[in-house]
């Protein structure tokens, strides 16, 4: 079945519930497999379905092949996609900072050609931000990027860099001058010689990110997002989609694993799971207030530190309470909770750590000065 | 009312409960037809007046009229009200029972027994004054982390000072989403829940970046200490409200989603 184009839904309450009967008709669940290389090849299927049945067109500007209507919609697929369980939730949100990022800054015709590849799940992306020497400082990145006429030429070393080893293509940080004025972002094809991948092994036993070394690498100068120097701009413009709609698919996914919790759990800790909800219905009330801003125009900056510290608290917070109430589950039996409860370990790391979000909000929210 | 008429509703009310407290506020602000906004408009008078009792520190018995109101009775009397533990206290509307509470200044009298009330818009309204209370205490901490020199240094160059700051700004930020959020039963014990929780930080937080001065009573913090102490006993604590929540999930099975895109 072939949703209806224009206008098409440009309405939360319709685009939901015909989102919702055509899932209803369309199986798109996950097979047994938990394995990483299955998780992504279902976020592929899972991406061209909706993208073929036109779902994942909407809240796209009609340049990369979408419908137009508000992001929220996005949103709501995303939140739908979780609630599913059709595919995991932080793999899929990359198209929320990846697709923008581009929109914004590829050359038009660039972006035309590329994000429908990405959003019809036909290749996967990484974002080649992190270093090996610059994590939550991402101003101190090193990678660097010298001009060799028509080309650019890139040495270094990136790190933490989820899904590289699936991604067809990075959205790429290099240092072309000093300070924050001299980072410059490229869109670089994974394939080109000079690029080894290496997935690290992590803590909850999924090879999800990369080590990536880029030796001499030629990338071709029409390939630089923005200008030079607009790397920077470019990371921070990421903000108002990784805090808004990223936030609100994750927190859909996390009230999947209370329902599970609720299912599973035979310890009647009411203060326990009372606390789990309100942390995350704390988080779902804020990050709702967010939506509503970015709808409504406004530009989210480093009050969604506030929504960052929220949503990693309430996400350690129940996964400990899965540990609590499901005693011993997950340290003696093969259960899916036990990555995920290890997962959570790195909600407080990932993003910009919350050391970091409790300095931006010292600094730029409670205007304390200087440390 | 439009945002030009809230803000002069607001700096009127900020300057009525700057000037008074208990019986005389309560006469001011009925003087100022509080009976008539709350009928009219409560989605903008609870708010707006609970919120600034607690950022000015000052108390009147408006509680019974929410009461009151959501129960369709006549407002300007009293009620009894259920306070944490099984108890049950009346706010009274004059200042005669003043002194037996932790926060000496509030007027409340044990009673042995009421009957139920209309909880959902008192939680709300007790919310908001936690919010309120809980951001007083945060601007007091604040200022104080700007002006103290410890070391040679302001107190707010301390990171762990900074992040104490931090924490207490980021509940109150999160209370005030669920605050705005509820318009259900549900939606108010949580939102009750998450204010008294939050409030209960602010105090924690902001008396020890205070020092010794907080623990003093020339300094206000402890008024604000004791209040929250006490709001947030009144119609269900956040440890009685979290624990009801988590009842609540465990007899339905699954967590309600309360807000929507």
């Amino acid at each position: 079945m072939k949703v209806a184009s224009a206008p098409g839904y440009m309405n939360v309450a319709d685009f939901r519930s015909g989102l919702r009967v055509w899932l209803d008709e369309h199986d798109l669940s996950s097979g047994p497999d938990h394995s990483l290389d299955a998780q992504v090849a279902q976020l592929a299927r899972v991406r061209r379905a909706l993208f073929d049945a036109d779902w994942m067109r909407y809240g796209w500007p009609a340049e990369v092949r979408g419908l137009g209507g508000p992001a929220v919609l996005r949103a709501v697929l995303g939140e739908e996609v979780a609630t599913r369980e059709l595919a995991e939730p932080g793999i899929y949100s990359m198209i929320e900072v990846l697709a923008p990022t581009m929109i914004s800054y590829a050359p038009p015709a660039l972006a035309a050609e590329m994000v429908p590849r990405l959003l019809s799940g036909r290749e996967q992306w990484c974002q080649g931000f992190s270093e090996p020497g610059s994590g939550s400082d991402l101003a101190s990145l090193t990678t660097r990027a010298v001009p060799r006429g028509d080309h650019w030429e890139i040495s270094g070393q990136k790190v933490w860099t989820s899904l590289a080893q699936f991604a067809a293509r990075c959205v790429l940080l290099t240092r072309t001058a000093p300070g924050h004025n001299g980072i410059t972002a490229f869109f670089v094809d994974m394939d080109t010689p000079g690029i080894t991948v290496r997935p690290l092994r992590t803590m909850h036993g999924v090879d999800e990110f990369a080590e990536v070394f880029f030796d001499d690498v030629m990338v071709p100068a029409d390939r630089m997002l923005g200008r030079p120097g607009d790397g920077w701009r470019l990371a921070m413009d990421l903000l108002p989609h990784e805090r808004s709609t990223c936030f609100w698919h994750r927190i859909a996914h996390l009230y999947t694993r209370l329902d599970r919790l609720l299912a599973e759990t035979s310890v009647p800790d009411d203060a326990e799971l009372g606390a789990a909800y309100l942390a995350l219905h704390t988080v779902r009330c804020r990050s709702h207030a967010t939506q509503r801003r970015l709808a409504a125009g406004e530009r989210l900056g480093a009050e969604t530190s506030v929504d960052k510290v929220l949503l990693a608290t309430a996400e350690q917070q129940l996964f400990e309470t899965v540990r609590d109430l499901l005693p011993g589950v997950l340290e003696l039996t093969d259960t899916p909770w036990r990555s995920e409860y290890l997962y959570a370990k790195a909600a407080t790391i990932y993003g910009g750590t919350a050391e970091i979000q409790r300095n931006i909000i010292a600094r730029r929210l409670l205007d304390l000065g200087r440390e | 009312m439009d945002a030009a008429e809230e803000h002069l509703l607001a700096e009127t009310l900020r300057k009525t409960m700057t000037a008074a407290s208990g019986q005389a506020l309560d006469a001011a602000l009925t003087d100022l037809g509080w009976a008539e906004l709350l009928v009219e408009q409560p989605d903008i008078a609870v708010p707006l007046t609970f919120r600034l009792l607690g950022e000015t520190g000052a108390h009147a018995p408006l509680l019974n009229d929410v009461l009151l109101q959501a129960a369709d009775r006549p407002v300007g009397g009293t009620l009894p009200l259920p306070f944490t533990g099984g108890a049950w206290i009346v706010w009274e509307r004059d200042d005669a029972a003043v002194g037996t509470a932790l926060d000496a200044e509030l007027p409340l009298r044990s009673v042995p027994i009421g009957a139920s009330v209309p909880l959902a818009a008192g939680r709300v309204a007790l919310g908001w004054w936690l919010l309120g209370t809980g951001r007083a205490m945060l601007t007091l901490a604040r200022q104080h982390a700007v002006d103290r020199v410890q070391f040679g240094r302001p107190l707010a160059s301390f990171q762990a000072v900074r992040h104490r700051l931090a924490e207490t700004l980021v509940a109150l930020d999160g209370a005030e989403a669920t605050l705005v959020a509820a318009t259900d039963e549900l939606g108010a014990l949580l939102a009750k829940a998450a204010a008294g929780k939050a409030a209960l930080t602010a105090a924690r937080h902001c008396q020890q970046v205070l020092g010794g001065i907080g623990f003093t009573a020339e300094h206000d913090l402890h008024r604000h200490v004791r209040r929250a102490m006490v709001l947030d006993g009144l119609l269900g604590s956040a440890r009685e409200l979290t624990r009801e929540a988590g009842a609540l999930l465990r007899a339905g099975g699954s967590a309600p989603r309360l807000v929507h895109l």
